[in-house]
């Protein structure tokens, strides 16, 4: 049985529709057996290729072959501005990077250990278990809403902590719920957004006066802190780094005519 | 120079392994994965001055994939009997342990299967496939790399991912038959 909606459906569970349609798409999910059938193909195939087909890498040496052909490649055209000194340099790198991932992400995960100051080692630490905990067995909110009149009152209620809460549909943040948890010891409020495919928790801590990390990326997620007001920050997801950089000056907007106020 | 190679290996290295798995699935082939890859990479850093925008990926896929595609009419048209199917190359009978009883039961894991069937697939639907999961790439950048409208890039989506569940169940259940 055709349905008109079934491409409508493909495209809510790829992440390509705006947070406006999403209600009646689910709406209709419910009820209509051929989308039904549809999401069900469109999931057990994403699972399938996703964990069970094989994804190819190219091997050490090939890579090795190639930044050396690129390498060479950059030195043809640099020549004849004459910069011998250079190749030596772009020789390392090209050669250096030939080890590829492996050597970023041990650089990536001595950086991680290194570079944070004293006693927010642990932080990022935390809060990356405290999202990836979210997005398992079912607790990623406490409070389902994509409406902020419901979000806020329900902190206010359950948490330490009462964070500004809004919905950036337009914006391409969905405001998907709230959820009290914990943050290196300490009560911490979580919102809950939804980008494209992708999840963004918003942790939120009262400020005790310490120095929080820099931005900073692992295992493809991203962080972001910052303060604001009396409250420490912190945005993570595995979207790109420009997306969470969006949401924080979406929050930081909202949050600095309130403490005028 | 120096600017250039920068920005190439700030923003064009990192999706050497996305151009790689997409160029291996194009070609079913290492040999010619690698050689479609390095080709890829040159051209793209010689032109890399031209590139504006924030989106490398996209671009970068879409130079692999018309690589690809070069290097399939060349080796075509040097064959003087072109193998039945043309351009692409799809070893069937990998695909079906029936025809290799002694390979079925090397190859009975999911991922053997799963691969065999993604292998036969039209082109045109494997691809968007690979970039959509394994790439989790947005309509808009599918149909930059594919070339084609974001619509078409719809409806193919949703009849690649009918045809890969309706051969893969069928592979199951032959792959049943086989290993008996």
């Amino acid at each position: 049985m055709a349905c008109d909606e079934t491409l409508r459906v493909q495209a809510y569970l790829d992440g390509e529709v705006d947070a406006a349609s999403i209600p009646a798409i689910e709406r209709h999910l419910e009820t209509c057996p051929t989308c039904q059938a549809v999401a069900e193909t469109i999931q057990s195939t994403r699972m399938g290729l996703r964990n069970d087909a094989s994804y190819y890498h190219p091997d050490a040496a090939y890579r090795r072959r190639l930044f050396e052909k690129l390498e060479r490649e950059g030195l043809a055209r640099g020549r004849p501005e004459g910069r011998a000194k250079r190749e030596f340099g772009r020789r390392s790198f090209w050669t250096g990077a030939a080890t590829g991932g492996l050597a970023a992400s041990l650089a990536a995960l001595l950086a991680f250990f290194f570079l944070i100051p004293g006693p927010s080692d642990s932080l990022p630490n935390e809060i990356l278990n405290a999202h990836l905990r979210s997005m398992m067995a079912n607790h990623l909110v406490d409070v389902v809403s994509s409406d902020h009149h419901t979000v806020k009152p329900w902190f206010s209620s359950h948490g330490d902590v009462s964070p500004p809460v809004a919905d950036f549909t337009r914006e391409g943040y969905r405001l998907v719920g709230g959820r009290a948890d914990f943050i290196a010891g300490r009560r911490a409020s979580a919102v809950v957004f939804r980008h494209g495919a992708h999840i963004i928790n918003v942790f939120v801590w009262t400020d005790m006066g310490e120095n929080l990390p820099a931005m900073r990326g692992r295992n493809g997620y991203h962080l972001v802190f910052w303060k604001s007001g009396n409250l420490d920050f912190c945005a993570i997801s595995d979207t790109a780094l420009d997306e969470l950089i969006g949401l924080e000056t979406l929050l930081k907007a909202m949050t600095i005519p309130d403490s005028r106020e | 120079m120096d600017e250039r190679h920068r920005r190439f290996e700030a923003l064009a290295l990192p999706h050497l392994d996305a151009a790689y798995n997409l160029a291996l699935w194009l070609t079913h082939s290492r040999p010619d994965a690698d050689d479609i890859v390095q080709e890829a990479m040159i051209r793209a850093l010689r032109s890399f001055d031209g590139f504006r925008g924030d989106n490398v990926k996209p671009w970068l896929l879409a130079i692999v994939r018309n690589c690809h595609l070069t290097a399939a009419k060349r080796r075509q048209s040097r064959r003087q009997v072109p193998l039945e199917g043309g351009a692409e190359e799809p070893p069937a009978q990998m695909a079906s342990p029936e025809a290799n009883p002694e390979e079925a039961s090397i190859r009975a894991g999911e991922q053997r299967r799963l691969d065999a069937v993604l292998r036969v697939l039209p082109e045109d639907y494997r691809e968007v496939l690979i970039l959509r999961e394994m790439e989790d790439m947005a309509y808009r950048d599918i149909a930059q790399v594919t070339g084609v409208p974001i619509g078409t890039v719809m409806s193919r989506l949703a009849r690649a991912r009918a045809a890969l569940r309706d051969k893969w169940i069928a592979e199951t259940e032959r792959g049943v038959h086989g290993l008996r």
